[in-house]
């Protein structure tokens, strides 16, 4: 059974847009990946959100925050040597839309769903608030879930997740679908 | 002058005022520890007030937010140490994010100029 979190209809893939496959092969996905990936994004859309209206500089920025968080979140929690991510996203009416597929263990995938649970029950922003809290009271921990929820509160961005059924080799797909309103 | 500078980023202290510089993606909290040793250093001395110039800062990830919300609630725990967090508005994320931090502590001075 696939399972759903938050607004899993935020964005739908559309043909046209940008699309880029991230493959974890001889040129092995690496941190930095990410960063760069997200600012080609954003200096991609940048002009074109501009002609919808959109603020050019806000838009190369949130573009950029946005790819750059979850893109982060699925080269640390990939499957070594398994799918590429892909990546797509495009700019309709005053929104960015995102669309990401990668695929992960069915440990990380539990994990991750049970944390998705928790940040899309309640209000982003207090949220935010009190898990930093939570946070500061533990000298290691990193924060987990703190990108998402900056997203959805700082930027107003809607979010979903579909978590695929459990393939061959034990791992699943996860879909991760934002619609990003461009100031 | 205490100074940490990678092709990326560069964070340096003079006196209470640290400088950050760049763009800072780390890949969490142990990539941060040496900025967040930096910045622990100078909360130890007991400054009367510890001013965050984020102004050159263009690119900051979540982690790092994560880092300036902690140290916002150590300097908050710290009797008798203020906070001044600068930050510019040509940054689109700085206007967006740090008044997390004012949430986090009140006493906080914010300015985004």
């Amino acid at each position: 059974m696939s399972q759903t979190f938050g607004h899993p209809d935020a964005a739908a893939m559309h043909t046209e847009g940008l699309h880029i496959r991230l493959c974890d092969g001889i040129q092995h996905m690496e941190w930095p990946q990410a960063g760069m990936t997200a600012d080609f994004l954003g200096v991609f859309f940048a002009d074109i959100a501009a002609a919808a209206g959109a603020d050019a500089r806000s838009a190369r920025h949130a573009i950029g925050y946005l790819v750059n968080e979850l893109l982060e979140n699925a080269i640390k929690f990939r499957v070594p040597g398994g799918a590429p991510v892909l990546v797509a996203g495009g700019v309709e009416g005053s929104g960015f839309f995102f669309e990401m597929h990668n695929q992960s263990t069915e440990d990380v995938a539990a994990h991750f769903g049970t944390l998705l649970e928790e940040l899309t029950s309640r209000d982003p922003g207090d949220l935010m608030i009190e898990r930093i809290e939570a946070n500061a009271e533990n000298s290691s921990s990193g924060g987990s879930g703190l990108g998402i929820l900056t997203l959805m509160s700082d930027y107003s961005a809607e979010m979903g997740w579909t978590f695929g059924d459990k393939g061959a080799g034990g791992t699943l797909d996860i879909t991760t679908r934002v619609r990003l309103p461009l100031d | 002058m205490q100074e940490i500078k990678t092709a990326e980023y560069r964070v340096w202290a003079e006196g209470a005022t640290i400088h950050y510089e760049g763009t800072m993606r780390l890949s969490g909290t142990e990539a941060y520890a040496p900025v967040q040793d930096m910045m622990g250093a100078i909360l130890a001395q007991a400054p009367a007030q510890i001013v965050l110039d984020l102004t050159n800062l263009e690119f900051l990830n979540s982690s790092g937010i994560n880092l300036l919300a902690k140290f916002t609630i150590e300097v908050r725990k710290a009797a008798g140490t203020g906070m001044a967090v600068r930050g510019s508005t040509l940054i689109p994320w700085q206007s967006k994010s740090l008044p997390n931090l004012k949430r986090l502590f009140p006493d906080l001075e914010l300015t985004i100029a």
